[in-house]
């Protein structure tokens, strides 16, 4: 049967204005985005289909992000995003039998100011998420310590806690790193700003049409990139052609970390700079940085930053990447990597472990 | 395309024009496709094969270099080439719409990159590797203001000094507002005879002796270096190869300065430069007018404008008057070989072709 093996949490960087400004390119898909990818991380689990059970509201990229965000193929399931329904998610997926399962909760409805977050389609406060895997030995589910200072986290754990039964091991979850007091995103996001889902505004001609856009997506999501057999050398974004050798056969396709990146160059991009695709953005929140970061095996990706005021970035800095909105097209909102500064990438640090 | 006909000291007529040319982006959209029959039909040409050369900035340049194919081919007494760019007759968004649209598309543009903001990562890198440049930046930009204001054709003819570009706007860090070229209207046009029925039409031909180009990964991120433009370096190597020149025969340079550090990098990309030494060699007043290698007596993109088609092949005009002594107020003493570099977006095609007289 499966068992909870890893909890991970994901709590928006809060601590500064400018970082709660920069997460208008949050929603509730790139909030559990986040808690998925670093549920799953490192995780190479014999091929076969995941099942993703998500509680909350999400935009339509939910059906199909996570397959896209993971390489593999899931299973999507749905539940309202309450502490109930994740204690009775779990509960149910503990006993099944089956391949790995991740359930995922974000904006959990317990606490009201995060309700109304949900419904103004703003992204909510926090995502968690739990790998269970297929298990002999495990014991059943216990909740342990509560994230400090973040209601949503809280209110999860306080609920699973009191549902528990007195089983066997304690899991910690959230952010207790960071302690309490680090301030809530909602209360310091500035009034007035454009948090609407505005996707009227398309651009023309120079755009990426919607199926290039999800062909794409293992690059830009995953960092797909290929390596030539032939030749040695690394392509990325993967196009399926050796950029060095011309060759297409001889290519094995390798996901480079999407952490541990470094600032090659950064630049500030100053109203009027911007492609009219980022218009709202800008006049929501003001000029931004892009910077070139270089990957693992010397590869390169030119990524928009968050979470940080702009100009601060400096070439050689170390940054994460993670999942954001980048800007309106075709009726929905288009997601890739953005950088964020170490130091602000949220509640990071690797997934727990049961004790 | 009048002025280039009436420029032919012994006149040219329309009937012996064979094949033509047309440098374009098509900015705004007008014109997108089949904009070679539009052509023919603005310039009395209806009936002459014309061939569109789109290859962003750098379509003057590519354009160029097809004509010269096509007159080394034989049979074409006269081989037209123009250029044109009409920038201004769009809304800004559009405008803003139209300046991105040739730069990488996956990935530059959907992480909120225009030009501006590509030439900043550029600059930006540049600063890392060799230090601090905006003194040599303003330089470039006050030297071409200061070029342009002699130049009938340029958009500015206001001089600006270093301090009057530091203290700009920023537009992308470290790039500010002087350090871009304008939005600009423009046209120029060209007419290429072989060598041996050069005398037919002038005493003082302007010789092509040749054309290279090259190309490099759309995005610079697939680059292994951004202060070094290897389709510049390219098609300089394949130019002064071809011709057998050294760099010291040049008299005088155009080059395609966009933005002001793109100057710096073509003196290093041409080979008029140790890497990192442009900004010394710049602020050193070498590149001035007067100086011993003269860049952009013109005004450059900088001051002159950058209509985008027109661009490649306004340089080629500037060469043609200089090298002929017709550059009144402008004129670069004793100049007899040129360089004309064209690049398209940040470096992902360039044209480098070489020119002499007598």
């Amino acid at each position: 049967m499966r068992r909870v093996v890893r909890v991970a949490a994901y709590v928006p960087a809060g601590a500064s204005n400018w970082a709660a400004v920069a997460a208008s390119d949050e929603d509730s898909f790139t909030l559990a985005a986040t808690a998925v990818e670093r549920v799953w991380s490192g995780r190479r689990a014999e091929p076969g289909p995941i099942l993703v059970h998500a509680l909350g509201d999400f935009p339509e990229v939910v059906e199909w992000g996570f397959a896209a965000l993971l390489g593999r193929e899931t299973v999507v399931t749905r539940s309202p995003g309450t502490a109930s329904q994740l204690a009775k998610a779990l509960e149910e997926l503990e006993g099944g039998e089956g391949g790995p399962a991740i359930v995922v909760a974000v904006d959990l409805a317990e606490t009201s100011a995060s309700r109304t977050s949900s419904k103004s389609g703003i992204a909510g406060d926090a995502a968690v998420a739990f790998l269970l895997e297929p298990t002999e030995s495990a014991a059943p589910l216990l909740f342990g310590k509560h994230a400090a200072g973040r209601s949503a986290v809280a209110a999860t754990v306080r609920r699973a806690r009191s549902e528990a039964a007195g089983g066997s091991r304690i899991m910690f979850v959230g952010d207790w790193d960071r302690g309490a007091g680090v301030g809530s995103a909602r209360e310091a996001k500035p009034a007035g700003r454009d948090r609407s889902d505005n996707l009227g505004t398309v651009s023309e001609g120079a755009y990426i049409p919607r199926a290039r856009y999800l062909e794409n997506l293992p690059s830009r999501w995953r960092f797909l990139a290929e390596v030539c057999e032939a030749c040695h050398r690394t392509t990325f974004p993967s196009r399926r052609v050796c950029r060095n050798c011309g060759r297409a056969d001889s290519l094995t396709p390798v996901e480079l970390p999407y952490n541990g990146g470094r600032v090659v160059a950064v630049t500030t991009v100053s109203a009027g700079g911007q492609p009219t695709e980022f218009d709202a953005q800008v006049a929501g929140s003001g000029p931004y940085d892009v910077a070139l970061v270089e990957l693992a095996r010397g590869m390169r990706v030119t990524l928009q930053v968050t979470d940080i005021a702009p100009g601060t970035l400096a070439v050689g800095d170390h940054v994460d990447t993670l999942l954001r909105r980048l800007y309106p097209m075709e009726g929905e909102w288009r997601y890739g990597r953005k950088a964020v500064p170490v130091s602000t990438a949220g509640s990071r640090g690797p997934a727990k472990t049961p004790a | 395309m009048d002025g280039a006909f009436a420029s032919v000291d012994r006149g040219a007529d329309r009937r012996d024009v064979s094949e033509a040319f047309l440098a374009t982006l098509g900015f705004g959209g007008h014109q997108i496709g089949n904009a070679a029959a539009a052509l023919a039909e603005e310039a009395g040409l209806v009936g002459v094969p014309v061939t569109r050369v789109e290859n962003a900035c750098a379509s003057g340049g590519f354009a160029l270099r097809s004509a010269l194919a096509a007159v080394s081919a034989g049979a074409s007494p006269l081989v037209l080439v123009t250029g044109v760019e009409k920038m201004t007759d769009v809304t800004n968004a559009r405008r803003r719409y139209w300046l991105g649209v040739s730069g990488d598309t996956e990935w530059e543009r959907s992480a909120g990159l225009t030009f501006a903001g590509v030439y900043g990562l550029v600059a930006s890198r540049y600063f890392a590797e060799h230090g601090d440049a905006s003194e040599a930046l303003a330089e470039v930009a006050s030297k071409n203001h200061e070029n342009g204001a002699l130049n009938p054709n340029a958009h500015f003819h206001r001089r600006v000094t270093r301090a009057e570009v530091l203290a700009a706007p920023r537009v992308a860090r470290p790039l500010g507002l002087f350090d871009c070229c304008p939005v600009s209207d423009g046209a120029a046009a060209l007419l290429l005879s072989p060598p041996e029925l050069a005398h037919r039409f002038t005493d003082t031909p302007v010789y092509v002796d040749a054309a290279g180009a090259g190309t490099d990964f759309l995005a610079v991120q697939e680059r292994p270096e951004l202060t070094r433009f290897r389709a510049s370096h390219r098609a300089a190597h394949e130019a002064f190869r071809s011709a057998g020149w050294n760099r010291s025969d040049v008299s005088f340079l155009e080059v395609h300065d966009c933005f002001t550090i793109a100057e710096l990098l073509a003196l290093e990309d041409l080979g008029f430069a140790a890497p990192g030494e442009a900004p010394r060699m710049t602020l050193s007043g070498a590149t001035r007018r007067d100086g011993r290698l003269p860049v952009n007596p013109d005004g450059g993109l900088k001051a002159k404008g950058h209509p985008i088609g027109a661009t490649g092949v306004s340089q080629v005009y500037e060469i043609f008057l200089q090298l002929r002594g017709q550059a009144g107020l402008r004129q670069v003493a004793g100049a007899d070989h040129a360089l004309a570099h064209n690049v398209g977006g940040a470096g992902a095609t360039a044209a480098v072709s070489l020119f002499s007289v007598g």
